[in-house]
């Protein structure tokens, strides 16, 4: 049962500054009594989303309202300061694409590498597949990515990450890089994909994705639930939003 | 875990932490639990945690109420050594529903500065500040900072305490003020009162422990002066000085000591008395629970103006007579004005019956404590839901074969740059012990060449640890993006240290292997025997790089100190020295322990036995470690912050 709950979750966001680093500074602050103060930002304030299976929930918003951090608070990556959260099912966060990537190793490797700390064996099979989804001459697969261009690049990482399906999928704004050609095919593979997990949840500008690939629409302003939008799946391009009380 | 909705029989569970409990002591702080747990007891079921140095039994039944006792071994600084304590309170946490803290107790503090038991909610019932050891404040503080931060709620007996404690004022909006209340029924002196009033009219009653905060000294000197009759009860450290000063005034006929008594036996003496004194002198006493038994038994008090509740519970001039602390000349006097004016007596006891019945009753204080209680368990119920670990993506065991992947990875990297390899890394190492072993032979003057395999290894030993704990000063800061857009654990990243350099020191161990092969005589049982003590060795690195690793990423400026820390214990440690160039008994170096971590794997491959010190000083180090690596595992899931 793959499900996601978070409850009134807030997250304090401790912004360290350049003396929030140093321990001596720290141990001086306390024996000459100066108020160690810590600057703090709610990055998310009180939000509460269920999502059951079959969920595919947008987050919009303005940069800094605090998609990317929810994301990673699903993810695990931060602990919420108060309120529960309860995930079922095996996350795959794909926020950074460029995250584990060695410039000096030869593709190959770099895809096996990258299965690896996703917790995949790296099979000659599903390399080949990756590299055929692809579409690049097969002589590159033994060339450093240092060589690759940052299209090429974007390919293979996208083709890697996308290789296996997920239970909860968490998307941060991503499909912006690659050429016209390969970005529809992308969009095809990542629909595909969010048809095959069971909660998708993008974090993205782009309104007409988010239309295109989700039920709800979150709308984040300053880490609070600005709005909730449900996208009803008409078929037509006129859709019908309804507002619903955040 | 719906059960608060559900209505299901099940009571919440409390536990209650503190230093002590009956039967060993008796006192105020100790009613107030024992009142706690019994008007709770249809709504939680109470537990208590404390020490006692008493090697009888460890569980016993209070009130029926289940009691746990730590051994204590004595105190120290007025605290319980009681080294189980912290082991037997992290397991109880985990038990309960709610824990409840009984302030002061620094041993408590301690734990929760640690970060266990964050996830159950805590109440903190703030009896007294730190009075005596007050020295000891500036690290005592910080401490109960801490958990004041992470608890609930704060309750106190009065409103003065949060205004005069600095430390309460910070967390003014989470105290709770729930004045202590006594369940007056059993105090109906009627049947007595007909004999006694102005019947002798001279008898003074205090009761508390025998402790100097009380001030009984000063209410004895008080009574030389005066011609009234002390009773004491109580029992306590300060008894033999008390009698010698009784002795000294030579009020032996007058005032006595009279132990411990049963409750009703108190209460029987309460109503006999004419006045109540209250001498505390210092803030430790924050409420005074026995001045308000003693105005349910209808009695004037006499008590002192301290900047707790003790002024506020009995005023001066309605129920009593309050004067400043530690002034017998005027504690006499206003004891003497009393028993001089029985109409005053019996009109000041009449409104202390009133005010006792009124403002401080029972049912007050079980609703107060009820609803705080409630309030904290149900708002970290929901917390409670949680309680699986939020995405347990990664099992250790994958945590592990992540950092393997990883570690390998950056072998082979070194590979891609350059055919030797990580070997350059071998050839330098040979170069360095070429160049030690002759300088060594030239200071020592004896052969080193039977010496070098052992110098070669003990290079790459101290080379691998060197590397590890470095590489991980910097290991999650490099590692920032899979940390944070992967969500891989950050400790993955500390372990690929450990497993990168475990690979390199594989490469340059061949160094001491073709110099052994060449030189040595060979004798692989040495090498078998030599393995345990070089497993220990591996794992205190490795749980030495987590720690510092983890340590370092949170304060920047540790880098250098520790690089320049290892340097230093390199040098203060026989790692390249050989015994007969340096006193082997120097103290820095018997002190160090690289050269303990080195020698239980040395001795043994050099056919030496191990010196029991040093197994027990590896184990120890070790056992430390695990200790600070387990605080610093928990503290890790704070670490993308730090990035």
């Amino acid at each position: 049962m793959v499900s996601i709950s978070l409850r009134n979750i807030c997250l304090d966001y401790p912004l360290y500054g350049a003396y929030d680093f140093s321990l001596k500074r720290r141990l001086l602050g306390h024996l000459i009594r100066e108020p160690g103060e810590m600057r703090i930002i709610r990055a998310v304030d009180n939000v509460t989303i269920e999502a059951e299976a079959g969920a595919r929930i947008g987050l919009a918003g303005p940069n800094g309202s605090g998609k990317s951090t929810l994301l990673r608070l699903i993810a695990g990556v931060y602990p919420p300061s108060s309120g529960s959260i309860a995930v079922q099912g095996n996350v795959v966060p794909l926020l950074g694409l460029n995250a584990g990537v060695n410039l000096d190793f030869v593709a190959e490797d770099n895809i096996a590498l990258l299965l690896r700390i996703s917790g995949r064996k790296p099979t000659r099979s599903v390399i080949d597949e990756i590299w055929a989804f692809t579409e690049l001459e097969t002589r590159m697969r033994r060339l450093p990515l240092r060589m690759f261009s940052s299209g090429m690049l974007m390919r293979v990482l996208f083709a890697t990450a996308t290789a296996f399906p997920a239970d909860i999928l968490l998307l941060d704004e991503w499909l912006s890089v690659v050429d016209e050609h390969f970005a529809e095919k992308a969009e095809v593979r990542l629909l595909n994909l969010v048809s095959q997990a069971a909660i998708v949840i993008i974090a993205s500008h782009d309104q007409p994705l988010l239309r295109r690939t989700c039920s709800t629409i979150i709308n984040l302003d300053h880490g609070r639930i600005a709005s909730t939008v449900t996208v009803e799946p008409s078929g037509t391009h006129a859709l019908e939003l309804r507002e619903k009380r955040a | 875990m719906m059960h608060h909705i559900n209505e299901t029989p099940r009571r919440p569970s409390v536990l209650h932490i503190f230093k002590i409990y009956y039967p060993d002591l008796f006192g105020g702080t100790l009613t107030v639990i024992r009142d706690i747990c019994t008007s709770l007891k249809d709504a939680f079921a109470s537990a208590v945690l404390v020490c006692s140095q008493s090697p009888e039994r460890r569980e016993i039944v209070v009130n029926d109420v289940p009691v746990e006792r730590v051994r204590s071994f004595g105190n120290v600084l007025s605290l319980p050594a009681a080294p189980a304590y912290p082991w037997r309170l992290w397991r109880r946490i985990a038990e309960h529903d709610l824990l409840a803290l009984h302030a002061p107790f620094p041993l408590a503090d301690l734990i929760f500065a640690f970060g266990f038991g964050a996830r159950r909610p805590l109440v903190v019932h703030w009896h007294a500040d730190i009075v005596t050891h007050a020295g000891l404040r500036w690290f005592i503080e910080p401490l109960m900072r801490r958990t004041l931060r992470r608890a609930k709620a704060i309750i106190v007996s009065d409103h003065v305490l949060v205004d005069n404690t600095p430390l309460l004022r910070e967390f003014e909006d989470k105290c709770h003020v729930v004045p202590f209340g006594i369940d007056t029924s059993g105090y109906d002196c009627s049947k007595i009162e007909p004999h006694h009033v102005n019947d002798r009219g001279r008898l003074v009653l205090a009761c508390g422990r025998l402790v100097p905060y009380k001030g009984f000294d000063v209410l004895i000197r008080a009574a030389a002066a005066h011609n009234f009759e002390t009773w004491i009860i109580g029992e306590g450290a300060e008894r033999p000085r008390l009698e010698q000063l009784i002795q000294e005034l030579g009020l032996g006929e007058r005032v006595r000591l009279l132990g411990s008594v049963s409750d009703s036996e108190r209460i029987k003496l309460m109503c006999l008395s004419d006045v109540f004194v209250m001498p505390s002198v210092t803030n430790a006493e924050t409420f005074g629970l026995v001045q308000l038994e003693a105005m349910a038994a209808g009695r004037p008090v006499v008590n002192t103006a301290l900047d707790t509740a003790v002024p506020h519970v009995a005023r001066h001039g309605m129920e009593a007579i309050t004067v400043p602390p530690g002034d017998a000349e005027k504690l006499g006097e206003a004891i003497d004005t009393l028993i001089r004016d029985p109409e005053r007596r019996r009109r000041m006891g009449l409104s202390a019956r009133t005010r006792a019945f009124t403002r401080y009753s029972a049912t007050a204080f079980k609703q107060g404590m009820e609803t705080v209680y409630r309030n904290a368990v149900t708002a970290s119920c929901e917390e409670r839901s949680a309680t699986c670990e939020p995405v347990p993506t990664t099992g250790w065991l994958d945590t592990v074969r992540i950092a393997a992947a990883l570690a390998w990875s950056d072998m082979r990297h070194r590979y891609v740059r350059s055919l030797l390899g990580p070997f350059w890394m071998s050839l330098q190492m040979a170069i360095v012990v070429a160049v030690l072993g002759s300088v060594i032979g030239q200071i020592s003057n004896t052969s080193m060449l039977s010496r070098l395999p052992m110098l070669a290894l003990s290079m790459t030993a101290w080379t691998f640890l060197n590397s590890v704990v470095l590489d991980a000063t910097t290991a999650l800061q490099n590692s920032a993006s899979l940390i944070r857009d992967r969500a891989l654990p950050p400790v993955i990243f500390l372990l690929q240290c450990t497993f990168r350099q475990a690979l390199f020191a594989l490469h340059n161990a061949c160094v001491p292997l073709l110099l052994w092969l060449v030189i040595s005589p060979h004798d692989l049982s040495h090498a078998l025997a030599a393995l345990p003590g070089l497993l220990l060795f591996i794992a205190c690195t490795f749980a030495l790089s987590l720690v510092l690793g983890a340590m370092a990423t949170r304060y920047r400026d540790l880098k250098p100190i520790i690089e320049s820390t290892l340097m230093l214990a390199f040098l203060a440690s026989p790692v390249i020295w050989s015994s007969d160039i340096i006193n082997h008994r120097s103290t820095v170096m018997r002190l160090n322990p690289l050269t303990h971590l080195f020698a239980v794997w040395r001795e043994p491959l050099a056919g030496v036995p191990i010196d029991p010190v040093s197994i027990v000083y590896v184990l120890i180090t070790l056992t430390l470690l695990i200790f600070a690596s387990l605080l610093t595992l928990v503290h890790l899931r704070k670490a993308a912050f730090w990035i």
